[in-house]
């Protein structure tokens, strides 16, 4: 990718190449509905369908069993169900939180990368969703938790964590929903539009329920788009937060802090981003979306993981900081122990993928180097998965009472599901790319209209 | 339908000309359509009522999510280490989950009402042209009375820089 400067035509959202609104449409279409899925398109199905197939296996075995399967023991009760939610809801929270925050401060360039970034939210949360419900054990009786009038009289328990995780994840999913159709429905129709078989022709029409692109129906899906994205961001903090409040609202060393809210929301922002990169790379290169994913693009995007790298970084040291000058001797048992305890090397690699490899996006070039991209999001999203498990592991095996220090070592089951989840993951991902556009039409289509002008 | 001028536009610039010319010489326009939204649609109707159905849902469905939880910790009273039963800020919790969920759903509905959504079929998807709007051009269609005045608006149309237009009786 040739390195990004701001170019002298003016235009940097979108390749010169691309010159009519006609143009848009065929380049995110063309893969659609011209041409067939490739070889590495049906390996990479059959694939992740064969991981994920794997991890059902596991969550089969485990519900048949039980939790004994996994590494979870007496101190360290959460383990990889924890962590793995944790992670994956913060994914799911940046796609959501990425296109509403860049809506509302009217980036136009959003207008690539928000489609995928939502979709991204909606198979993210479906997989953190999963986690919870594994984790209670008897995961025939999650629905005790949503509140109906059962015949024993038992209504949910409003204090507890678990009860605001299952109030959090459904809102926020099916939220999420919505605003990705309300999103999409102008490009249905675009679908609609230009689909050669009838069947294919009802079911974008169905779906996009008449819409003609008037001007009364753009008027009103505009203001609606606004006004979701305006739900939508205090929506991502309060979740995200609630995630941070599952830990900081205990009274464990290293949990009880009450920066863990928005630390969350920006930790989950870093790992979100981090995926959206990896994604818009695959996508660029495998559906030849080169005209309107631009160097300028992951410019923008690699400038925001090195900004949320620092604020990550100072959320380490204020841990530190806060052990060191409160003197609480379990607080600094903690940070002794995350230093030079079992876990060590763990989380030292946790720092040089968080704080170190971001920071080298402050070169220029390799903000747009494709290898870097590839391996820094790798690395963030590798760091904030190592962040959640360690959160679990290190605080669950010291705690105050020596009597329960317990380590904690995973199973190949736990691995089982968490490669289930990612295959899973994968696999809607695949099918969503042959179903729907991967990028927003009718917005990159503004967004090139806007460019033209400015180049003219 | 009443006869009508259609024309196509390839840019928005050529179509905001001859929306504006059409209005200055007193024709009537039945129609536009566009591949993206553009600041003179914000002409069309008035779409507080989206902000006020995305508001009130939303307020009602978090005062109904409150309400429950406050009625359910009385129903089946938990004591929780000696904690007041009443403890309205976790409450808070799953009411704000709610409001933007319940909100988001009264948006989507009134989207539906005020955008004439669900219809599958219109007459405007009659007029070939407008399949278009959904692809690369944007489309205008003015009422024409006589055939006089289907002259003129054809030649307006073509002269603010129409790339295709068309009279439909």
């Amino acid at each position: 990718m040739k390195p990004h400067t701001r170019p002298e035509h003016g235009r940097q959202w979108t390749l010169p190449s691309v010159r009519t609104l006609g143009d848009v449409t065929e380049i995110v279409l063309a893969p659609l509905m011209d041409r067939k899925a490739g070889r590495n398109y049906w390996f990479a199905f059959a694939a992740s369908l064969a991981i994920a197939a794997v991890g059902a296996t596991a969550i089969g075995w485990s519900i048949a069993v039980g939790p004994g399967l996994w590494g979870n023991n007496t101190s360290v009760v959460w383990g990889f169900p924890i962590a793995n939610y944790v992670w994956w809801i913060g994914i799911g929270n940046a796609g959501t939180l990425i296109s509403s925050l860049l809506l509302l401060t009217r980036q136009d360039w959003r207008a690539s990368i928000n489609r995928f970034a939502e979709a991204m939210t909606l198979f993210a949360v479906s997989m953190a969703g999963i986690f919870p419900i594994l984790h209670l054990g008897r995961q025939t009786y999650f629905y005790w938790m949503a509140p109906y009038p059962s015949t024993m009289t038992l209504w949910p328990q409003w204090r507890s964590a678990l009860v605001w995780d299952f109030w959090a994840i459904l809102c926020y999913l099916l939220f999420s929903v919505l605003f990705f159709y309300v999103g999409l429905i102008p490009d249905l129709a675009a679908l609609r539009d230009r689909s050669g078989k009838l069947g294919w022709r009802r079911f974008y029409g169905f779906f996009a329920m008449g819409w003609q692109g008037s001007a009364r129906q753009w008027r009103t899906q505009e203001r609606l788009h606004k006004a979701l994205a305006v739900l939508a961001v205090p929506l991502v903090c309060s979740v995200h937060s609630i995630v941070g409040l599952d830990f900081a609202a205990s009274m464990m060393p290293g949990w009880i802090e009450s920066v863990f809210p928005p630390y969350f929301v920006v930790g989950a922002l870093f790992s979100g981003f981090a995926m959206v990169v990896l994604i818009a790379l695959v996508l660029r290169w495998s559906m030849g979306l080169e005209g309107i994913i631009t160097s300028a693009h992951f410019d923008a995007m690699a400038k925001i993981l090195l900004a949320a790298a620092i604020i990550m970084s100072a959320s380490y040291a204020s841990e530190w900081f806060s052990a060191a000058w409160s003197g609480e001797a379990a607080d600094l048992a903690l940070v002794r122990f995350e230093f030079t305890g079992a876990y060590w090397p763990l989380y030292i690699a946790m720092l040089a993928c968080n704080v170190a490899a971001p920071q080298l996006f402050w070169v220029p070039r390799l903000r747009t180097s494709v290898r870097v991209l590839v391996g820094v999001s790798l690395a963030v999203l590798l760091g904030m998965w190592l962040e959640r498990i360690l959160i679990i592991m290190e605080t669950l095996s010291t705690g105050y009472d020596p009597g329960f220090f317990r380590l904690y070592s995973a199973t190949f089951v736990d691995f089982a599901i968490l490669a289930g989840t990612l295959g899973a993951f994968v696999w809607l991902f695949l099918v969503f790319a042959r179903v729907l556009p991967v990028c927003s039409m009718y917005e990159t289509r503004k967004l090139l209209a806007r460019e033209r002008e400015n180049d003219a | 339908m009443s006869r009508l001028a259609i024309a196509l536009f390839d840019d928005e610039g050529p179509f905001v000309r001859a929306s504006t010319r059409a209005l200055a010489r007193d024709f009537r326009i039945l129609g536009q359509w566009g591949p993206y939204p553009l600041e003179i649609f914000e002409d069309h109707g008035d779409t507080r009522a989206i902000v006020w159905a995305v508001a009130i849902t939303g307020i009602l469905g978090a005062a109904a999510m409150f309400a429950l939880a406050t009625f359910s910790t009385y129903a089946y009273p938990f004591d929780s280490g000696g904690r007041p039963l009443f403890t309205w800020q976790t409450f808070l919790i799953p009411s704000t989950e709610f409001l933007a969920l319940t909100g988001a759903i009264g948006g989507v509905i009134a989207l539906f009402i005020k955008a004439g959504l669900t219809r599958l079929h219109h007459r405007a998807f009659d007029l070939a042209e407008v399949e278009r709007a959904s692809r690369d051009s944007f489309v205008l269609a003015l009422a024409c009375d006589t055939g006089d005045s289907a002259n003129a608006a054809v030649a307006l149309l073509a002269e603010a820089g129409a790339f295709h237009t068309r009279v439909v009786e």
